[in-house]
């Protein structure tokens, strides 16, 4: 009955069609604007002028530092917790979960713009830090790389707490004791048994929150603003304040291959496993 | 009443390029229960979906009731399947999975409820009407998908392993079931299995099918008694099935004289039908197992395991033990190469 | 001893997470001119400024209208997209996948400029209509992906099923496969409506004038004011995703399907 492939085509098809008018032809045009040289023919002198300018080199490798931070720092505190909610009855545990769950809901520009209030001249730091005569003055925390990794950790930390949860329900019940009971310590049960279990949990968990930060505006705009530029800021900048849709092609091109590797790592992965 | 109230010619039917079942005819006689029997994989389903009409055929015809049907879609055709699966709907509750087909034929509110809780008796699942799917057993789940195909009256009703998903208990008592509601309505059935005792306890007539052909076609008693192919015989139970060279049987392993030089290029014998304690041939007791009425015997002979069992009276042969025995040309089926 | 250390642990993970939104909820309530936190004396003028706001109004009216029908619109084509991709052998099945998921991947400030540059610009489209296609576009994936998964329970027999009882295609698709996958099409819309409503990437480059998102107003706006009013709207904006989510949860069970 469903073998009649036309059919299955036509309903298949104008979503397909419609993902790559509106998205793959634009973006692909956009990609190829980098490398289409001032004399007509093919090039790869925008990438070469890109990268010999040593802001754009900054801001690179910023934005994959920042990435990678975030999604380190995410897989620590993401084990620490998703072994806890685990661990959890499971009516709390529901209800933490649904805690870590909910911010994701949450605007990203609420979520950001709550750092003001905590990081700003008047917000609750500097008040604290006057407040108790730490100093004088005021302290320069925003627009700063600590004001947009602690905004992009809280931005995508959830991601990664889900992604260990739900790997770390499918260790076996008796596994971890069985290790304590043949004399392993916390460390090497970590090491040898949640570790290994998880890795595909932390690998999928690791990806999203390194294309989240990679790809986030934003929280480097509120927070980073012109002083921490990242690549997307980068991009909005060359694009609004000066017109050059080369470097614009350039930071498109990195982003995508950035996290297109990423996404192609996280598939490789599930399906090794399956 | 016709002789072929579903005919199937020169039927032939496949996925792609691959030809599951090729030319297949066959006729079946109103209000007759007929067994689609053979391993799986053998086309059997196939078959079942290409009459319902849920599979276009590749080539030849199928008419019922002496109308061809072949280019009928499958919402017109007027024919019940019961899915393997059931495929009850899982979003309605017994009742309204029974009276949906009558629902799309817009009759009359009353007329439904009627012949749905009529459908509901027939099956006796009278008062389970509310339930929906998830809340009843297999058992129960495998009724209402029969009260629902029974109640749009169908001129054939198909069952695809109709009893296969059950447990023992239940696959018995929904025989009988099943063969109490064929004689009560009278419809003409048509069900798969892959369980030879099932086909005889049940059918009027027992299709064999072998890679999608039919290997042959009879009454239960037919082809209990007389399988007319090794393939048939192995299906029903002849467990001894061996070629034979002038007045002996023989195997890769080796050969056994016969009485005298038989018929048939090949014979074979049930296990009741090998004698054993007396006869001129020797062998070893590869394994026994107490069977009640009988003890089965694995014979480890000139020809490799040969299945005998042997009366109860007769005393015990341990393992490792030597047992005479005979293969009488009596009791042998004679079968075509 | 356990127990605290699990206690310290998730506590301070969860102020972490969620204590920033209540930190905006009472920065909001400041009876100061300037964002100031802890509030020196508690309003609720902030809450009612940001309704009187022009600018809020015109945009929010915009980010709901994307966030509706643009989810509609990317259910219209990721049902049947979804159903097809099921039920279907289809040739380049996994070609087809890629292209509808295609979105997820690139990231959404390139798509935005994309469609400006190559679409808006030489076509003359209007950026609202270009917004809705990128918006549509974002949420698409989504929509094939939650509705396929609740489709993926569903086998292919019950429409047989229902076809031999007497259904068109068209009739088994309706009344048996869209009641059983009701869930996850609401799941979609709901998933999809809060995505595309707190888009802001795609949404960065397709501006023009009076025509903003929301989210795009509020980083406007906060460049210019520093009253607390957008500390209100984001409190109140939270609260409303917040009270679609857990109205989809209490009645559908969404987590089931996300
Ligand atoms: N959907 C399908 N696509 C391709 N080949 C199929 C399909 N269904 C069945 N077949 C093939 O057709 C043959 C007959 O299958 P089937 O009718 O299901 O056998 P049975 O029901 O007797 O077990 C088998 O070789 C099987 O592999
Ligand atoms: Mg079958």
């Amino acid at each position: 009955m469903f073998r009649n492939t036309r059919e299955g085509l036509a309903l298949a098809l104008p979503a397909a069609i419609f993902s790559t008018l509106l998205f793959l032809v634009p973006v692909g045009i956009l990609l190829s604007e980098a490398f289409r040289g001032s004399a007509g023919g093919w090039s790869v002198q925008g990438y070469i002028d890109f990268f010999s300018e040593p802001l754009n080199r900054t801001v690179f490798l910023r934005t994959l530092k920042l990435g990678l931070l975030v999604a380190g720092t995410a897989a620590v505190i993401g084990y620490a917790a998703a072994f806890c909610i685990v661990n959890l009855g499971p009516k709390t545990r529901g209800k933490v979960f649904g805690m870590v769950v909910l911010p994701l809901m949450i605007s990203p520009v609420a979520r950001t713009y709550a750092w003001i209030v905590i990081l700003g001249r008047t917000g609750i730091v500097n008040e604290a830090i006057t407040g108790l005569g730490l100093s004088d003055t005021p302290l320069r925390l925003l627009f700063t790389e600590t004001a947009v990794f602690l905004g992009l950790l809280q931005l995508f930390l959830p991601l990664m707490i889900i992604s260990l949860v739900s790997a770390m329900e499918n260790i076996p019940r008796d596994v971890i004791p069985a290790a304590r009971v043949l004399g392993a310590s916390w460390i090497e049960v970590f090491f040898k048994v949640i570790l290994p279990l998880t890795k595909e949990g932390l690998v999928i968990g690791g990806t999203l929150v390194f294309t989240g930060a990679l790809t986030a505006y934003i929280t480097p705009a509120i927070l980073g603003g012109s002083k921490v530029l990242m690549l997307e800021t980068l991009l909005y900048q060359r694009v609004n304040v000066s017109n050059d849709f080369v470097s614009a092609s350039v930071i498109a091109m990195i982003l995508i291959v950035m996290s297109f590797s990423a996404n192609l790592l996280l598939k490789r992965i599930a399906t090794a496993r399956s | 009443m016709s002789d072929a109230f579903v005919k199937l010619s020169g039927l032939t039917l496949g996925y792609g390029r691959t030809v599951a079942v090729p030319a297949l005819d066959l006729s079946i006689r109103e209000g007759e229960l007929i067994a689609l029997l053979g391993p799986s994989g053998c086309g059997k389903t196939t078959t079942m979906r290409a009459i319902a009409g849920l599979l276009d055929p590749s080539d030849g015809t199928i008419e019922i009731d002496g109308r061809d049907v072949t280019r009928v879609p499958a919402n017109k055709r007027g024919i019940g399947l019961v899915f393997q699966s059931y495929a009850l709907f899982p979003h309605l509750s017994a009742h309204e999975n029974v009276a949906f087909g009558l629902r799309l034929q817009k009759l009359p509110a009353e007329e439904i409820r009627a012949r749905t809780e009529e459908g509901l008796a027939t099956v006796g699942l009278t008062g389970f009407g509310k339930r929906k799917p998830a809340e009843m057993s297999g058992g129960q789940q495998q009724r209402v998908a029969l009260a629902r195909s029974l109640v749009m009256r169908p001129k054939v009703l198909l069952l695809d392993e109709p009893l296969s998903n059950l447990d023992a208990r239940l696959r018995l008592e929904m025989r009988t079931e099943l063969q109490r509601v064929q004689k009560e309505t009278g419809i003409t059935m048509v069900f798969v299995t892959h369980d030879q005792a099932e086909a005889l306890a049940l059918a009027d007539r027992i299709v064999l099918m072998r890679e999608g052909r039919i290997e042959q076609l009879g009454t239960p008693a037919d082809l209990y008694a007389r399988p007319e192919t090794a393939f048939a015989a192995e299906f029903m139970g002849f467990e001894n099935i061996f070629r034979t060279e002038g007045a002996a049987v023989v195997s890769d392993k080796g050969r056994l004289p016969l009485a005298a030089v038989p018929q048939s290029p090949i014979l074979a014998w049930r296990p009741d039908a090998v004698t054993v304690g007396e006869g001129p041939h020797e062998g070893r007791v590869a394994a026994a197992s107490f069977a009640g009425a009988h003890r089965e015997y694995v014979i480890d002979s000139a020809l490799g395991p040969v299945k005998a069992d042997a009366a109860i009276e007769l005393p015990e042969v341990p393992l490792g033990g030597t047992i005479r025995f005979d293969l009488p040309l009596a009791t042998a089926r004679g079968l075509a190469a | 001893m356990r127990h605290l250390a699990t206690w310290a642990i998730l506590g301070l993970t969860l102020t972490f997470l969620i204590g920033p939104f209540l930190i905006i909820i009472l920065a909001g309530a400041s009876d100061t001119e300037y964002l100031a936190f802890p509030p020196q004396g508690l309003t609720l003028g902030w809450y009612f400024k940001v309704f009187t706001v022009e600018s809020f109004r015109a945009s929010f009216v915009l980010s709901m209208a994307l966030a509706v029908f643009g989810t509609l619109a990317a259910l219209l084509l990721g049902v049947p997209a979804a159903y097809a991709l099921n039920r279907y052998d289809l040739p380049g099945a996994e070609t087809l996948r890629t292209v509808v998921a295609a979105p997820i991947i690139v990231p959404g400030i390139i798509v935005g400029l994309a469609l400006l540059r190559y679409m808006v610009v030489p076509t003359g489209v209007t950026v609202t209509a270009a917004l809705f296609m990128a918006h549509t576009a974002l949420v698409l994936p989504y929509a094939v992906r939650v509705v396929s998964s609740s489709m993926n329970n569903l086998r292919a027999d019950m429409e047989e099923a229902a076809v031999l009882l007497g259904c068109t295609r068209l009739q088994a698709f309706l009344k048996v496969v869209l009641p059983n996958i009701r869930g996850g099409v609401l799941a979609a819309f709901i998933l999809g409506f809060v995505t595309s409503f707190n888009q802001v990437p795609v949404s960065l480059f397709l501006s023009g004038p009076g025509v903003r998102t929301l989210p795009i107003d509020m980083l406007a706006y906060m460049e210019i004011t520093f009253d607390p009013s957008v500390a209100a709207l984001s409190a109140l904006l939270a609260f409303m995703s917040l009270a679609i989510v857990f109205a989809a949860e209490r009645l559908l069970g969404f987590s089931r399907y996300v």
